[in-house]
This record gives structure tokens, C-alpha cells and sequence, in this order.
């Protein structure tokens, strides 16, 4: 199957560093070979994109939302100034795909040798699949275990070839999708934008409170200190018949209590799945909301 | 308390003879007495980005160079366009924050001082 993203490539000394100023995770101690979610704000602290940085023995390898590689890349080049950092958007010259389930990791292990599949979510291998090269990075959506195959881009279809042969069953982005809902996980363009910040997004894990200075650092810390958090990010169901969209108000008591930003449609039940951002006092489950059709539209719990 | 703040000539950048004093101060207890202060700017900091002070024995040939008050001082030339205008000051004192850069490009500052947006 295929996750959305960007790939980048960052060389030059300063680069850990770099990131590590621009965005909310502790970079400094990655160990090679592994890698950490962390968040690009902006300087009110709005989500510029969440990226997966994977530390390699010479250059930092950049996963970015989906289509936002040229954004990241102008990005930390608009604050590369004195550093010794340099950003090749590789996204073309690669292919990824991603292998997703209970068995992906025996999958990948009976394809590319034993231990082939790290046992760490965040930590990654270097993988020979029927010749093919390839950098495996474990990137689990939620509780489901997943694993990011990344090699050159002519090397695609042997690749695809080798894991279907294996046993891999395709699937498209409905099924990629479906799977991300209902684990909760943020897409970059639906809820993953400026018009949220990370703590809003579930994204505290990816906030380091003691790694000193990023940009946005002053307006996190501050709503963290003085809980100004004002909505969170929740799992959403509706029933089949009801008309929910990306974009949909959600109401309480005739007042906007929250937006959707991801909908999709279960196709083993009919009924509606999603993603949005409700006020903070609503974020457990059993909320019941309407949206703007007058369907009911229930919150599953927090994302 | 930040002192001496006098008008900067277009394109330049001053520093105050309060803080080229403690630029030399620190230089001797650095044990480096001859040594020269470099400036410059890097990425992040909360406002997105970040003053650099340095001592350095020599410049990089490309530096932009500047000599007030007995003292030299090196800008890396990447980061002139955001220093354009500055005066560095120095703030004393139990409160004082010590080297101030007083930068008219800034639009936003941190907290602390040491950060800035354009």
C-alpha cells in the first residue's frame, strides 16, 4: 500500500541541530538508524507539517506530509542562514510503499533475512529485497504495526512485484485511509494545517518541554502552562444516511461545537467514520453532536 | 539597563562602547585577548530565528568587516541582510539580559531577546 508522503534528504553537519530549532521533538540524541516524529510550527505555534526524521550514517532522510515536500524544503531553507545544511527534495527519484498489519513484520522478515522488520516504532533498517535496496522504517498507525519500504524510484515495481509475491495483498487508498481514521492518526491537509497547533492535534508526544528554543516554543508553552488548550482532536461515527463532509460544522445546543476534517464511509458496516476537532469538554466518548443537516453524529473518544 | 542607543548610519551595523568594553572583557577572560567578535544568524529560536555571537581568531574571507571603538567585528554575510541596521548593546546589571542586538528588521522578538522574526 501507499502513505502519502514527502521524501527529503538533508546533508551538512548542522543539520540535526537545525531541525532540532525548528520543530517541537528532541533531535539531538537520535541514534542512527532511528528516527522521531516532530512538528514544524510556526512562530504562533501552528502547524507548519509534521515530519519523521531518520538519522543515517551521512544525511538526515525527511518524511514529510503528502505533496508537502517543496513546502518543508523552502521551509528549512528559509532558515538555513549561517548552517551548514543543504535539502534535495527526493521525492521523485524514490518510490515508497508501506507494509501495514499483524503480519507485515513476518512478512518483511521472510522477504529480506531475520530482524529485518525493526521492533521499534521509529527505528529503521537497511534491507536487501530481491536485490532491491531499500531502507525500512517502522511507522505504526496507531496501534497497527506498519513499515515504510523507501528505495530508488526505478526500483519500484520490482519491489511491489517481491512483496505481492510474498504474500502482500495491495490495497488503496480507501483502505489506508479507513485504517487511519479509526486509529486516529493525523493527516497532514485535513488535520494537520495552520489552523491547528500540535497540542490540539494529539500531538504532545511529539513536544519536548526541556530541549530549550524552536520556533513557536513561547505560544506551546504557554498554553500548556495555563491549559488554554481549547479544542482537541476526536475520533467521530454517524450513522450510514447521514451527510457528513470534511468541512462539516458540528453543533450542540444550536451552537458550533466542532468541525470535521477527515469522513470517510466503512464499507463493512455502511456507516460513516471521521476525524475532527470538537471543543475541549467534549472530547470523551459519547458526545452527541449534530451537523449542519440535522444527522447525529456521535464522538467516538479522543484521537 | 540598555545604554547608549545612538542612531545606526543606514546599512551598517554599531556597537556601543559599553558592549565592545565587555566583547574585550570576555575575550581576555576567554584567554584570548586577541581574538575578534563575530555576529551572525541561525535558524529557530522561539521567534524563528536566532542571534550568534562569537569570538573568533580570524574571519572567513567573505565576512562583512566592521571597526568601531577598537574593536573589529565580522558578520557573516548570509546573515547581513537580518542585521542590517543593528546596534549591539550591552545590558547590565542583575536584570540585564547582556548583549542586546537593538535590529530594526526585527518585527516580532522573544521573550528573552535572543530570538527574532522577520
Amino acid at each position: 500500500m501507499e502513505r502519502p508522503s514527502g521524501r527529503l534528504r538533508c546533508t551538512g553537519e548542522d543539520s540535526l541541530d537545525l531541525l532540532n530549532r525548528l520543530s517541537t521533538n528532541a533531535l539531538m540524541d537520535l541514534p542512527t538508524g532511528s528516527g522521531a516524529h516532530t512538528v514544524l510550527t510556526s512562530n504562533k505555534g501552528r502547524i507548519v507539517d509534521v515530519i519523521f526524521v531518520l538519522r543515517q550514517a551521512d544525511h538526515l532522510l525527511l518524511l514529510t506530509g503528502g505533496g508537502n515536500e517543496a513546502r518543508v524544503a523552502e521551509w528549512i531553507d528559509f532558515y538555513t542562514i549561517i548552517e551548514d545544511t543543504e535539502v534535495e527534495d527526493i521525492t521523485s527519484d524514490t518510490t515508497a510503499m508501506s507494509l501495514m498489519g499483524p503480519s507485515a513484520a513476518t512478512l518483511l522478515d521472510s522477504l529480506a533475512g531475520p530482524d529485518a522488520a525493526p521492533a521499534e516504532n521509529e527505528d529503521a533498517a537497511e534491507v536487501a529485497i530481491d536485490g532491491v535496496h531499500a531502507t525500512t522504517i517502522r511507522r505504526d498507525v496507531g496501534a497497527i504495526p506498519a513499515f515504510d519500504l523507501i528505495a530508488p524510484g526505478t526500483d519500484g515495481p520490482a519491489l511491489r512485484e517481491a512483496v505481492t509475491d510474498a504474500g502482500a495483498c495491495p490495497v488503496g487508498r480507501s483502505v489506508v485511509e479507513l485504517a487511519r481514521v479509526e486509529q486516529g492518526v493525523p493527516a497532514f491537509g485535513a488535520e494537520l494545517s495552520e489552523a491547528y497547533n500540535p497540542l490540539e492535534a494529539g500531538l504532545q508526544h511529539m513536544v519536548s518541554y526541556t530541549k530549550g528554543c524552536y520556533i513557536g516554543q513561547e505560544v506551546i508553552a504557554r498554553l500548556t502552562t495555563y491549559d488554554k488548550v481549547q479544542k482537541r482532536l476526536v475520533r467521530l461515527a454517524w450513522p450510514a444516511d447521514a451527510g457528513v463532509d470534511p468541512g462539516s460544522k458540528l453543533m450542540l445546543d444550536g451552537r458550533q461545537a466542532g468541525v470535521v476534517t477527515s469522513a470517510i464511509r466503512d464499507p463493512r458496516t455502511g456507516n460513516g467514520a471521521g476525524l475532527g476537532y470538537v471543543r475541549k469538554a467534549l472530547i470523551d466518548a459519547g458526545a452527541h453532536l449534530t451537523s449542519a443537516d440535522g444527522s447525529s453524529v456521535d464522538v467516538a473518544g479522543p484521537a | 539597563m540598555v545604554v547608549a542607543r545612538e542612531k545606526p548610519k543606514p546599512l551598517t551595523i554599531s556597537i556601543s562602547p559599553e558592549a565592545a568594553e565587555h566583547v574585550r572583557h570576555f575575550a581576555r577572560m576567554s584567554g584570548k585577548p586577541d581574538s575578534h567578535l563575530r555576529v551572525g544568524v541561525k535558524g529557530g529560536g522561539c521567534s524563528g530565528l536566532t542571534y550568534v555571537l562569537d569570538l573568533v581568531d580570524e574571519f572567513p574571507e567573505d565576512d562583512k568587516i566592521v571597526e568601531e571603538h577598537g574593536l573589529r567585528l565580522g558578520v557573516d554575510r548570509k546573515s547581513y541582510v537580518f542585521l542590517a541596521g543593528t546596534i549591539l548593546e550591552y545590558s547590565g546589571g542583575l536584570n540585564g539580559k547582556g548583549f542586546v542586538f537593538n535590529n530594526p528588521n526585527a518585527r516580532t522578538s522573544c521573550g528573552c531577546g535572543t530570538s527574532f522574526g522577520v
